[in-house]
């Protein structure tokens, strides 16, 4: 059996090495039939583009794109408004902070039935007993008192009584000062919170 | 030589001022050497990252006061000294009103130890008024310890500073009216932190 398989390959090989004979008009054929082919036409961009085609997209891909655009759109919000986050804290800290920081109007008042002059002098006014806002009007029956604008803040302050006698705040926090020896008071304008 | 000297020194305190940036009411009202060393220590202090407007305030309620140079210059650099102890026992994020009632409460007689100890009962919140209401406190004679007891308490029963306002002023008016200092802060401080704990919205 081997030996007329052999034979057979040996034969079959032969016939494949016969050179095949074609007729004059294989080529002419053969080129006709290209030409009849439907012409190959090189597409622009915009014709690529504006041509209708059919694509299909699977739901996962449609819900990727969605979340794609909305943390695009999330980060252009931020950057066109940066205060935004800020504005959102707002109300909580109102909430926290009843006491604005911003300077306040505060009013001092002193009963001083014998006194021809008072003035307030503290850290908001450099303690200047001549500090023309801080000069004190007699209101009647011994009552002094002067209105001012504070900054925020801790302050110590006492009252000048005729341009000689020191007086602390009977009504406010003592501040204690051992360095000169005279009285003072303290207080804490706009809350204490940070 | 001695005109010299104090021209000299005029030039340098006003050069220091320039330089620095003081405050000019301290050129102004100083005598030239108390202005020149003020102004060291207040230097001092800003390069110890220490708030320095409560130096200045310092000097100026000295010379409005009628302090001589030596006095004003020792006062100014005690304040600098409590200044920084505060700043290390409040920490050093405290704000410069805390560290400034700080200092005040230590001149008072209250120890660092329990400006540490008001600092971690308070939390985050600011310690400005509960250390002016100690200081108060200490300055109407209720005893340092019993004071402080009473406000560490009263700032980690998160009693809010209106109240604390209101606390500082029914015991004035309780000592005024003939009361006992420390039994008046302690029965006011005591019904305010029940108030605070059983409700949360203190009665006024």
């Amino acid at each position: 059996m081997p030996e007329n398989d052999e034979l057979n390959l040996e034969q079959i090989s032969r016939e494949l090495r016969e050179p095949v004979a074609l007729d004059a008009s294989f080529d002419a054929r053969v080129m006709a039939g290209v030409r009849g082919l439907p012409r190959h036409v090189r597409r622009g961009v915009w014709s690529r583009l504006t041509t209708p085609r059919t694509v299909k997209v699977r739901p996962l891909s449609w819900a990727a794109l969605a979340a794609a655009l909305v943390f695009v759109a999330g980060v252009a919000a931020l950057a066109a408004y940066p205060s935004a986050g800020e504005v959102s804290r707002r109300p909580v800290v109102a909430l926290f902070q009843p006491t604005p920081r911003a300077p306040q109007r505060v009013q001092f008042v002193i009963v001083a039935p014998s006194a021809r002059k008072v003035a307030v002098v503290g850290d908001f006014n450099g303690w200047d007993p001549e500090h023309a806002a801080y000069q004190a009007l007699h209101r009647g029956g011994g009552v002094w008192s002067v209105t001012a604008q504070l900054p925020a803040g801790h302050h110590r302050y006492s009252f000048v009584v005729d341009d000689s006698v020191w007086m602390a705040d009977p009504t406010a926090p003592r501040a204690i000062d051992k360095d000169y020896g005279l009285p003072n008071s303290a207080i804490v304008v706009g809350g204490s919170t940070q | 030589m001695r005109g010299a000297t104090s021209g000299a020194l005029v030039l340098l305190a006003a050069f220091a001022t320039r330089l620095a940036g003081q405050d000019p009411r301290l050129a102004a009202r100083l005598d030239p050497q108390t202005n020149v060393v003020v102004g060291a220590i207040i230097d001092s202090a800003r390069t110890a990252k220490l708030p320095t407007a409560p130096l200045t305030d310092k000097a100026l309620e000295g010379w409005a006061k009628g302090g001589d140079g030596t006095k004003i210059i020792l006062a100014v650099r005690q304040l600098s000294v409590r200044l920084a102890h505060a700043r290390t026992m409040l920490g050093t994020t405290s704000s410069a009103d805390e560290i400034k009632a700080g200092a005040g409460a230590l001149d008072a007689g209250v120890s660092a130890r329990d400006l540490a100890r008001l600092r971690t009962a308070a939390g985050k919140r600011s310690v400005t008024l509960p250390l002016a209401v100690l200081t108060d406190l200490v300055g109407r004679d209720v005893p340092v310890a019993t004071a402080t007891n009473l406000v560490v308490s009263l700032a980690r029963s998160h009693v809010v500073d209106s109240d604390l306002t209101l606390f500082q002023r029914n015991v004035r008016l309780d000592i005024e009216r003939g009361a006992d200092p420390s039994t008046a802060a302690s029965t006011r401080a005591r019904g305010l932190i029940l108030r605070t704990n059983t409700s949360g919205n203190p009665i006024r």
